[in-house]
């Protein structure tokens, strides 16, 4: 058997991923080995050369980029490689914060078979087969989401539902289409079609009436967990979807369907920014602002013809390190206070600032404050958003102030003093007893570090992510 | 094999029927077992039997591991014989005219879905499988029991598959359709064990 790119990107991770269950006790050596796995196949993406050929010294290996399974293909062509390298990039970094007290063993092999399969959905022939390996990454996600202990399985059956049923859409949805391309745009098969289309890709995405299961997973599963899996699903699958925009010219060339994707999205963001900005409980909060961002992916697709590619794919490595950090804070809030009520963590800021700085930050970056990374594609798709429709522009301002405001609201609880730190004065007395340990809190400030650069130079450094444009070559 | 799938076609009303109104582990195990059988048979109506036959083993492989599941599981909760829901006769009858709705209303949208989609599918077919799948996602609707929301999982998919096996035959599409149908019974296995076993699998 000759070497092929998807025996590195899919059939090693599943091998690694493997060797961990078997040797799920020793628990450093699986986050070494995951961590590893996971930022290698990252690196290897980025510096691959593009005639796959790799030469160490004497040693020559030639690599094809199709596997045949079955008879059919997986391929892993050169330019979806930068793609491929972001999401393996950011599976080793969340592999990394898997030693977080309260994260399932089964996390890191897991999340490494999760990124593998995704992987693969984007290379297999046809692409309409991805839908299958989709499904089958979810199956793989559920047991991550642990929630049997904590009886919280109904919001994880009810995302396994929406998943399976979505996968047959999208499957009747590309049967359809090959006979679709033939026929007049007025034909009302072509408008069933892009209907069962656009369902399946709701359901998979989670979009308004079909997200009732994000804060449900949200709130009884490990945020760590949570925030990776809401960071790769969405992302994989929006790739996936651009393969429909790249085959079929009557979806890319239709105004009115990205008129609709726009008011969808803008949809998205009203409902999940209110959704954000009204709830009492952390983890739910992040779930609803998923939400937003979701909203936010949708807003740049439907505004395709201005550039808005480039900014979907833009936010993805901004909104990634967002969720990280926004994961990381609140698990060790968790570890430390027990509950994420929001009721319940007053004070909290005063006893741990910079995990509590981790979390407001995280937020605001998500949300795009200015200087924080997802400010300067956001600013841009807003002003855009604005200019092509005011009122949708509006609406999705306002949506998006639902984050912010959740982050008033926490940093306001946060700040407020405890009981036990008035004087007799009803004055707040003495410094802030901070109790936080460096292993705590450095990775927060190095991330942090990280939001503030992208928000300086966001060209430098998002703009690597836009070369995988090239992979579908109808939409550049 | 018009007696044949016409048998299949009535097996899969019953079968799903039954599923979508009682609650007896033992006898929606049975039934879902039946789906597959009758799914098969209009499988094999566009697919060769070798072909065919996969779904078959890989679907009573999955009722197996469900069931089985569902039986140590019930067994160690002192819950032999039935689902832990207490039943009112006014839900077994509301599943029931809710069922036969939606046998109606399949018959009556079926033969227009073949007429302006599926023109080439045989009509059999397409009854089936929007059967199976129309009284899953109603059973999926009516409960939140793990073991019976897997079934309605499974039923569903087997749906879908009796159709799509009319439209496309391929090896690799079969065998992740088959992955899937064992991913959804190890699922429910997963969500059947005891959640005792799970406490040791934290990290501290």
């Amino acid at each position: 058997m000759s070497l092929s790119t998807p025996l590195l990107w899919v059939a090693l991770p599943m091998v690694v991923a493997a060797v961990c269950v078997v040797f799920h006790k020793r628990r450093i050596l699986g986050i070494i080995l995951t961590t590893l796995t996971a930022f290698g196949l990252a690196l290897l993406a980025v510096f691959f050369p593009e005639n796959l050929t790799l030469s160490f010294g004497p040693l020559t290996f030639v690599f094809e980029e199709s596997l045949m399974i079955l008879g059919r293909q997986i391929s892993l062509a050169y330019n979806i490689l930068p793609f491929i390298a972001f999401i393996f990039a950011m599976s080793g970094l969340w592999v990394l914060s898997s030693n977080l007290p309260g994260v399932p063993v089964t996390f890191r092999p897991i999340s490494l078979v999760v990124t593998a399969f995704l992987t693969a959905a984007l290379g297999v022939q046809p692409f309409l087969y991805a839908a299958l390996l989709i499904q089958t990454a979810v199956l793989v996600s559920i047991p991550m989401l642990d929630t049997v202990k904590n009886k919280g399985y109904q919001g994880v059956f009810r995302y396994l539902s929406f998943m399976t049923i979505a996968m047959p859409f999208i499957l009747i949805a590309g049967w359809l289409l090959t006979g679709v391309v033939i026929l007049p745009p007025e034909s009302p098969l072509v408008g069933q079609t892009a209907v069962v289309l656009g369902l399946g890709f709701a359901l998979l995405l989670a979009v308004f009436p079909f997200h009732s299961w994000v804060a449900m997973v949200s709130q009884h599963s490990h945020p760590t967990v949570v925030s990776f899996l809401l960071f790769i699903l969405p992302t994989t699958i929006l790739i996936f979807g651009l393969n429909f925009f790249n085959r079929y010219a009557f979806l890319r060339t239709s105004a009115e369907i990205f008129n609709i994707i726009r008011i969808i999205g803008t949809l998205m963001i009203v409902f999940g920014g209110i959704w954000t900005a009204v709830q009492d409980h952390l983890k739910r909060a992040f779930g609803y602002a998923t939400l937003v961002e979701t909203g936010f992916s949708l807003l740049a697709l439907g505004l395709s013809a201005e550039g808005g590619l480039n900014w979907m794919l833009m936010l993805f490595p901004a909104r990634a390190l967002g969720y990280w950090l926004w994961g990381y804070s609140l698990a060790r809030f968790e570890t430390h206070c027990g509950s994420l009520e929001i009721s319940e963590i007053q004070g909290f800021g005063r006893q741990f600032p910079l995990l509590s700085a981790g979390l407001i930050l995280a937020q605001l970056s998500i949300a795009g404050l200015p200087l924080l990374a997802s400010f300067p594609i956001k600013i841009v798709l807003l002003t855009q958003t604005i200019s092509v429709g005011a009122r949708l522009g509006a609406w999705s301002f306002i949506g998006n102030l639902g984050l912010f405001l959740l982050t008033i609201r926490v940093l306001v609880k946060l700040t407020m003093p405890t009981a036990g730190t008035f004087g007799i004065d009803g004055e707040p007395v003495g410094r802030w007893p901070t109790s936080e340990r460096r292993s705590e809190y450095l990775p927060v400030v190095l991330l942090v570090l990280a939001l503030v650069v992208i928000g300086l130079f966001p060209d430098v450094i998002l703009s690597g992510i836009t070369r995988i444009l090239t992979a579908f070559p109808q939409l550049q | 094999m018009l007696t044949l799938s016409t048998l299949a076609f009535v097996l899969i009303v019953m079968a799903a029927m039954i599923n979508l109104i009682i609650r007896d582990w033992r006898i929606t195990a049975g039934a879902l077992a039946v789906q597959y059988l009758a799914a098969f048979v209009l499988v094999t109506l566009s697919w060769p039997i070798g072909m065919a036959v996969v779904k078959l083993i890989a679907g009573w492989m999955a009722t197996a591991a469900i069931a089985f599941s569902w039986h140590s599981s019930s067994n160690q909760r002192q819950h032999k014989n039935s689902l832990p829901i207490s039943e009112s006769t006014a839900s077994l009858f509301f599943r029931g005219v809710a069922g036969l709705l939606i046998v109606l209303l399949i018959f009556i949208l079926s033969p227009a879905l073949q007429a302006r989609v599926f023109p080439q599918v045989d009509l059999m077919i397409i009854q089936g499988g929007l059967m199976l799948m129309s009284m899953a996602l109603m059973q999926l609707g009516t409960n939140s029991d793990p073991y019976l929301m897997i079934i309605s999982l499974l039923s569903f998919l087997m749906g879908f598959e009796v159709i799509h096996a009319a439209l496309e035959l391929s090896t690799l599409l079969t065998g992740l359709f088959v992955v899937v149908n064992l991913g959804l019974a190890l699922v429910g296995v997963y969500f059947m064990v005891s959640p005792g076993d799970e406490e040791a699998q934290h990290e501290p």
